[in-house]
């Protein structure tokens, strides 16, 4: 750790014996490619392990374990498909993420926008609520939650899942967006409403689109954030048609037979197209991620 | 308050108040439906929350107010003990190590080397994972028969005996926490390699011309740097492990024999035991703490901002 700091270019022109500095450049080098590649193995043997699983016939899960599947088979997507009905609740994933980022991303950035961009009574309040709220555990809210979905009688349904996934998804998606905002220039909406621009417009049609790096960093946070959520589902929904994946799979555990390989043919459907998302979008992603702004 | 000597071209019988009143009717209107949302989805429910549990409500009657009697009846009970405790060392614990190793691998990858564009991405793979997807999959590799954990062990030859980590009382919370470590430190990783990178280079530069070593960097230029970033890290990871559901819930539901028991999944349980009154008691039991490090992380929050 201690040459992590240094820069090898200078460190070559110093004055000095140049062969000792030499080779303590290249053992900085191997120990710091060691940790790494133990790191980066200890982080992709489960990913693999739940994708080999997935790909194995039963009697290699339990009975004759090994590392490297001997028989590939598809055998255990097709149970987890045709048998445990998955698609339903993968569609039901979809719906709610869907629905939940859109109406999330729309709303809040009218309220980052006008919290960026104008002064007005009770902004510091407003913006000190939006803060709590995100900071607020979904563990303190799912109670009452459930109370306050069962009298809107909208218990058991996607609508009433969507609606209670705004109470993480919108403060999120604010403050996210409100650092994004505040990187557009002031400048170039006056100049937009001198062109015969209306505020609004400003906003669609110059704010927006600017930020389009940062919307699509928190339209990626906040599905993946619908997309994960288990406590609040596991308490609203009650019956097997309007099950999340992650209740579905869920509930594949809770059974007295635990079926390992459909289990991990669900982990694989559910996780991977995120994993991809996040591998390709990561730049921007990361360049939004301001200390503390995304769950970890 | 350039919004305020911003003219209005179009409108010109318009008086200076008029323009600035319709500016902030506009401002109002955009911030309303968020703040009409929260106050409705989190303001009310949290007092409401809070209320419940000084009640004796069950499922089908609302109860009556019944003072400190539920908090007093769990402070009695082992399992909230437990809760307690059980609360406190995975906060502690996974934080201490996710900040020793998410700071260890950012100031290896923040070092001029080929390659630490694709090691960024590897190592920031598990944050990309679903939570419920990496602690079934942790789950599974802990099995006694067919685990990827015990295969290891026993293949290489480093410890004979097939052990059922999440079965037995000792091995148990040491298995939520190492893959709640796992799934939790690139988070901190990311965070810190971001703080890392916004350091000016000069300052380094201009440390080891002083004379500073390698340690005397790390405390004079690179702590500095990362200071607040790491507070704040401290305070959010510690609301979100406090309050994690998951990883207790798919890996062990609190067992065995309450080893692993933390409040969330307590008031899973009291909820579902349909007495809604003492469940809503477990989660609001940790509002003082809680309370003062949102408070601190807000005020850090926003200090920020600015």
């Amino acid at each position: 750790m201690s040459a992590s700091q240094a820069d090898p270019v200078p460190e070559t022109k110093k004055s000095g014996s140049v062969l000792d500095e030499r080779s303590k450049f290249m053992l900085g080098r191997v120990l710091t490619y060691g940790i790494l590649v133990l790191a980066v193995v200890l982080i992709v043997f489960p990913m693999y392990w739940m994708i080999s699983i997935s790909l194995k016939l039963p009697r290699e899960i339990y009975r004759t374990p090994s590392l490297w599947p001997q028989v590939f088979t598809l055998e255990n997507y097709r149970i987890l498909i045709a048998d445990k009905g998955f698609l339903r609740p993968i569609l039901n994933s979809l719906l709610v993420s869907t629905v939940v980022t859109v109406i999330s991303v729309l709303i809040s950035s009218f309220a980052a926008y006008s919290m960026v961009r104008f002064r007005y009574r009770f902004k510091g309040v407003i913006g000190r609520i939006i803060l709590f709220a995100y900071l607020t555990p979904t563990s303190l809210l799912f109670i009452p939650l459930s109370i306050l979905m069962a009298r809107l009688q909208l218990g058991n349904s996607l609508h009433g899942l969507i609606l209670v996934y705004l109470t993480f998804s919108l403060p999120l998606s604010t403050w996210l967006l409100q650092g994004y905002f505040r990187g557009v220039p002031r400048e170039l909406e006056e100049q937009g409403m001198i062109d015969g621009l209306s505020r609004l417009g400003a906003l669609l049609r110059i704010v927006l689109p600017l930020s389009a790096p940062g919307i699509a960093a928190v339209s990626i946070f906040t599905f993946t954030g619908a997309w994960n959520e288990l406590l609040l589902a596991l308490v609203l929904v009650t019956s097997e048609t309007e099950r999340t994946a992650p209740l579905a799979l869920n509930y594949l555990i809770t059974s007295d037979v635990l079926p390992w390989g459909p289990l991990m043919a669900g982990a694989v459907i559910s996780s991977v197209p995120l994993m991809v998302l996040y591998f390709i979008a990561q730049h921007f992603m990361v360049q939004g991620l301001t200390a503390g702004s995304v769950k970890g | 308050m350039s919004e305020v000597q911003e003219t209005q071209p179009q409108r010109p019988g318009m008086t200076w108040l008029n323009a600035h009143r319709r500016i902030q009717i506009f401002a109002y209107i955009l911030v309303t439906p968020v703040v009409l949302l929260i106050l409705g989805l989190v303001a009310y429910p949290f007092l409401f929350a809070i209320y419940v549990a000084f009640t004796d409500r069950v499922i089908g009657s609302v109860g009556n107010w019944i003072g400190f009697a539920n908090f007093q009846y769990l402070f009695q009970t082992a399992t909230f003990s437990s809760a307690i405790w059980n609360t406190i060392t995975i906060v502690v614990v996974t934080d201490v190590f996710k900040l020793l190793i998410g700071l260890g691998l950012a100031l290896l990858v923040n070092q001029n080397i080929p390659g630490r564009g694709l090691l960024r991405s590897l190592l920031i793979l598990p944050w990309a994972m679903p939570a419920f997807v990496a602690f079934l999959t942790w789950r599974v590799l802990y099995q006694p028969i067919g685990g990827g954990l015990n295969l290891i062990l026993t293949q290489t030859g480093i410890y004979p005996h097939v052990i059922d980590w999440l079965g037995q009382r000792q091995t148990a919370m040491p298995s939520v926490i190492l893959a709640s470590i796992w799934r939790g430190f690139p988070f901190w990783f990311i965070s810190i390699l971001a703080a890392l990178q916004s350091i000016p280079k000069d300052l380094y530069e201009a440390a080891r011309v002083d004379g500073a070593n390698a340690w005397e960097r790390f405390w004079m230029v690179t702590f500095p740097g990362i200071k607040q970033v790491v507070i704040i890290t401290t305070l959010l990871s510690s609301i979100w492990t406090a309050n994690a559901f998951e990883h207790v819930w798919l890996l062990t539901q609190g067992g065995p024999s309450d080893a692993t028991m933390v409040f969330p999944v307590l008031a899973y349980f009291g909820m579902q035991t349909q007495r809604i009154g003492e469940a809503a008691a477990v989660s609001v039991a940790m509002l003082p703490v809680l309370a003062i490090l949102v408070i601190v992380a807000t005020s850090l929050m926003q200090k920020d901002e600015d």
